[in-house]
């Protein structure tokens, strides 16, 4: 069976749409003299049902959904990793050693750059970074433990 | 007229300020900057550099960022001359006869007519909008609830009618945005709408963190390291003047160029890639040879890149006349401006002239700076992209985590990035445009405000939206767009759309 990309689609924002109708449930409509909380999200999550479904209609048609056209999925995997990495540690560990670490991660281990070069990159732009934002820029950044 | 050059001269008093040309400075070096580096568009570089506009005042904030968006303008088309890479999506038209140019050994010249031509267009932009803006505000101050709501709408359908993309696709991006854009507490009832007992989630989603995600940390992930190549050309200085005939074939083009962006910027959409699309078409259909066309013509260079600069301007002048957003970058600035507490619309010319005034006459000195700017450096901006992107990316993920989270200090909105950036990747992936989602994540809390008002002044009945003559117009047109796009989708024509976004396929290819 051909799978095809925008029945994918269409089904995806059906069930998303179905899904957050359901959870809608608690919000008042009101009556169309006096609008409630809850009559626009109805109008929008019905248009975008609606657009769903003619997606999902015009897309039996339509290109198929190629594998290969995932090839960067990996890469992109990883990236994702160590970005969620770096905000879960972001306000724990500090600005200048989440953002080192951060930096090492994509250039040394996703990118796989000598380690060397690597991390005096990673401590040297996380260093200029904190110079310029904290102390030019005077943005408050998180502080380490160690210095709070 | 008299008034409006009184006003233009208060302009110029704010913005040749010595501190202010400073911010203007720079916010065109960071434009050409953006507009260079593939991976990173005008629309990420405004918002992770919107954080950094918060000590400043609104005046120097807004000259900033808008510095950063018409820059932008001129840096995408260094790349997409000397590399066939466009920085930017609108100067991938500029890609097909500016390499071949640069092929040819006129690399030099195609920067100078590319830069010459963004230079008139981008002036010619403004001062349209010093003549336009201003009228156009003071007509939409007899605005209601139901004109604002027509006119939202209208803005919605014609960026869908404009999109290369499908009306559907485009349609349902918007609608999703408007669903984002309904999350937080209802400002008329107080109600909690998907906050998921998530506090920070009160106040909505923001813009900086939907735009980072999206269109910076998504353009990330949907390009893999290996696939940036980094062959740089760098033209000498006395290679940049182009020779008699150059001129006089770039001077049509430049001219129509500038005309026709202002135009279509003034239409919501992505005018700024819709009219060098157009420009493009136009400047081949009106050629005397149009089999030079791919092959180094310089009219292609010259049409292209004067339209999408002059489009760029005159998108200002529904966002600062009307306070409607006609695409996701001034979406972003209308942001900004609300952070500073100044709420863009009919009301910004007579309430805070300053900052007006100031903004429009700053967009003059940046058309200087950046003409400045472009054509001496251009080998100083070009090593710029001697650096790997393996090393480059990383540091645009760090500023989008650092951007994002200083707009609240909320690593919440840090969250969102991440979801966002991933929900980014996966759009393109199903080939849908972001672009729409973020205009309509804007234009939500607008658009539900006026829509209840609306329904509540006409005590629940439709009709007030015919009954009123400017809101009746607005919502024709509207009816009118829709069913030209289902008369065409009906008959399955490849209309002027469908026949741009082949070409831009195939010229991404």
């Amino acid at each position: 069976m051909k799978v095809r990309r925008d029945v994918v689609a269409g089904l995806a924002v059906l069930a998303g749409g179905a899904a957050l109708w359901a959870s809608s449930g608690d919000l008042p409509v009101g009556s169309l003299a006096m609008p409630g909380a809850g009559m626009m999200p109805m109008i929008a999550i019905a248009l975008v049902m609606v657009f769903g479904a003619v997606l999902v209609f015009r897309g039996t048609a339509g290109p198929r959904l190629a594998a290969d056209h995932w090839s960067d999925a990996d890469h992109a995997l990883r990236v994702i990793v160590a970005t969620a990495v770096a905000t879960f540690l972001y306000t724990r560990l500090g600005f200048l050693i989440t953002m080192s670490l951060l930096l090492f991660g994509l250039v040394g281990l996703v990118e796989r750059r000598r380690v060397l070069p690597a991390a005096l990159f990673s401590l040297g732009v996380a260093l200029a970074t904190w110079l310029l934002f904290g102390m030019v820029l005077k943005a408050p950044l998180p502080p380490a433990p160690v210095w709070s | 007229m008299e008034a409006t050059f009184d006003s233009l001269l208060l302009g110029f008093s704010v913005a040749l300020r010595p501190d202010v040309l400073l911010y203007a400075f720079m916010g065109c070096l960071v434009g050409t900057l953006v507009g260079m580096l593939p991976g990173i568009g005008p629309l990420a570089g405004i918002s992770i550099l919107l954080p950094v506009t918060f000590g400043l005042d609104a005046t120097k904030a807004i000259v900033m960022l808008a510095g950063i968006y018409y820059g932008s303008q001129y840096g995408g088309s260094t790349t997409s001359i000397l590399m066939r890479i466009p920085g930017e999506a609108a100067s991938v038209m500029t890609c097909i006869d500016g390499y071949a140019m640069t092929q040819k050994g006129r690399g030099g010249a195609a920067l100078c007519i590319a830069a010459v031509g963004s230079f008139v267009a981008g002036t010619f932009g403004v001062i349209m909008l010093t003549l336009v803006a201003p009228p156009l505000g003071t007509f939409a101050l007899g605005f209601g609830p139901p004109e604002f709501t027509a006119l939202l709408v209208l803005g919605l359908v014609f960026l869908a009618y404009m999109s290369a993309t499908s009306l559907v696709r485009t349609l349902l991006m918007a609608s999703i945005g408007l669903l984002l854009g309904m999350v937080g507490i209802d400002v008329m009832t107080g109600h909690f709408r998907w906050a998921f007992d998530i506090p920070e989630l009160g106040d909505g989603l923001g813009i900086v963190p939907v735009a980072v995600g999206l269109f910076g940390l998504g353009e990330i992930l949907s390009t893999p390291s290996r696939s940036v190549t980094t062959k740089v050309v760098s033209p000498k200085l006395s290679e940049l003047l182009p020779n008699r005939a150059e001129w006089r074939a770039a001077a049509a083009p430049i001219g129509r160029g500038s005309v026709l962006g202002f135009v279509i910027g003034i239409v919501p959409g992505s005018a700024h890639i819709i009219s060098s699309f157009l420009s493009y078409a136009l400047e081949r259909r009106l050629s005397k040879t149009p089999e030079e066309f791919g092959k180094g013509a310089v009219a292609g260079v010259a049409g292209p890149e004067s339209a999408n600069n002059a489009a760029s301007t005159g998108a200002f002048v529904p966002m600062l006349a009307l306070g409607l957003p006609t695409g996701p970058v001034t979406a972003v600035l209308m942001a900004a401006l609300l952070i500073h507490g100044i709420p863009p619309g009919p009301q910004l010319v007579t309430e805070h002239p300053d900052v007006f005034w100031g903004f429009v006459a700053s967009m003059y000195v940046g058309n200087v700076m950046l003409l400045a700017l472009n054509l001496p450096l251009v080998g100083l901006f070009v090593s710029v992209l001697r650096i790997p992107y393996s090393y480059l990316y990383p540091l645009i993920v760090m500023f989008c985590i650092v951007g994002v989270y200083e707009v609240n200090h909320s690593i919440v909105d840090v969250w969102i990035m991440l979801a966002m950036g991933v929900f980014g990747w996966v759009l393109r992936k199903f080939d849908f445009d972001p672009a729409p989602l973020v205009l309509g994540l804007v234009i939500a809390p607008i658009l539900e405000m006026s829509l209840r008002q609306s329904l509540v002044m006409s005590n629940g009945h439709w009709g007030i939206f015919v009954q009123r003559p400017i809101a009746a117009v607005l919502i024709a047109i509207c009816a009118g767009l829709l069913v030209l796009s289902a008369v065409s989708m009906l008959r399955r024509r490849n209309d002027w759309r469908a026949r741009l976004a082949a070409e831009e396929a195939g010229d991404a290819a």
